[in-house]
């Protein structure tokens, strides 16, 4: 038998070893993972307000208001997709919330329809 | 297999068993990260053929004539002169669709001011209860009928204060402050009202003095003053 060979069986056992491990940290009563959920705590569930900011017919910027002052400190991610393009920024939310201004690193034409995701990380 | 090699595979093991745990442990860790997302579309009235969004002003001194073609969408309080503007913009066209369980935090109606009168003024904002075409629609036949100041303020969607003194909220050319629809799209979303749109009136009809406003229409061309509806929402999982 080569090594290559000898190794499997032991590797296998010690990632029988590890999933029960894991399982047994998880709480879960089998070896499905993903079984559970959990809430994720948000910031704010305000109205934030998007705008898109335009220069030539591309978005170059958007503009992210009344963000509060609970999710000051956080980082303000932002993706814009006119289904063609994409861009995206991010920018740190000052301590006191409001509006933050994210650049985009490229600039999407603008078309008919667009989609902006944006999320919060943090604080 | 010897036993130097199943010392070393053990040790291996525990090694990977660890980092393992500890990789779970970390993944783990995102349940007590605070991530806040939101996603937002935004309809916007470009190219000036597209069906996605229509507008067309009615009026009174025209009856029967649609201006769904003009440049302008115009609202006017005025003796026999009265005229108002439908908007519609198809939510359907969003991509990703906006799902009907999704909760809508805001949406907001913008309108690129160009005109503005000598006073303030309040424009109501109706959700437009029956079917009607840009190409269609004239104030003869637009969904609210021809009697001035019908419906009733009372039951606008919301309203814009527009004019040049101090005091008015919006005073100088440019995309309108204050048109949140976020209730009426909220109905469109979650299937609950059927959507034709907005339709803008002063909110006293039938001035003396005649005061219009005017608002850049999706026939102008002009993308960066293109009628606009900015949708935010969450998608609930």
């Amino acid at each position: 038998m080569s090594l290559a060979r000898r190794a499997v069986p032991p590797i296998g056992l010690v990632l029988g070893g590890v999933l029960i491990a894991s399982a047994a940290s998880l709480g879960l009563s089998s070896d499905t993972l993903g079984a559970g959920s959990t809430a994720t705590p948000r910031c704010t569930s305000a109205s934030l307000s998007i705008l898109q900011n335009l220069s030539a017919g591309t978005v170059i910027s958007v503009t992210v208001a009344t963000l509060p002052a609970t999710c000051g400190g956080g980082t303000l991610q932002v993706a814009v997709n006119n289904g063609i393009a994409t861009g995206s920024g991010s920018a740190v939310i000052p301590a006191g919330g409001g509006a933050v201004t994210v650049t985009l690193g490229s600039a999407p034409a603008r078309r008919v329809t667009d989609q902006v995701d944006l999320v919060v990380v943090g604080p | 297999m010897s036993r130097r090699d199943g010392v070393l595979l053990l040790a291996t093991g525990l090694v990977l068993g660890l980092s393992l745990v500890q990789g779970s442990a970390a993944a783990l860790d995102l349940t007590s990260q605070t991530l806040t997302p939101y996603r937002s579309c935004t309809l916007a009235g470009t190219p000036a053929a597209t069906t996605v969004v229509t507008d067309a002003t009615v009026k009174e001194a025209s009856a029967g004539t649609n201006f769904g073609t003009a440049t302008t969408d115009v609202i006017s309080s005025a003796t026999v002169a009265d005229q108002r503007t439908y908007v519609r913009f198809d939510l359907t066209a969003c991509s990703p669709a906006i799902p009907a369980s999704a909760i809508v935090r805001l949406a907001t109606l913008r309108l690129y001011l160009t005109g503005l009168p000598a006073v303030c003024r309040t424009l109501d904002v109706f959700r437009v209860t029956a079917a009607w075409t840009e190409a269609g629609v004239t104030w003869t036949n637009q969904p609210f009928g021809t009697i001035l100041n019908t419906p009733a303020s009372g039951t606008r969607s919301t309203a814009v204060s527009v004019g040049t003194p101090v005091g008015c909220t919006n005073r100088v050319a440019g995309y309108v402050t204050g048109g949140d629809v976020t209730t009426d799209v909220a109905a469109f979303v979650a299937g609950s009202a059927p959507n034709f749109g907005w339709m803008i009136r002063d909110d006293v009809e039938a001035s003396a003095t005649t005061r219009t406003t005017t608002f850049s229409a999706k026939n102008l061309g002009t993308i960066a003053r293109v009628p606009e509806l900015v949708v935010t929402y969450v998608v609930v999982p």
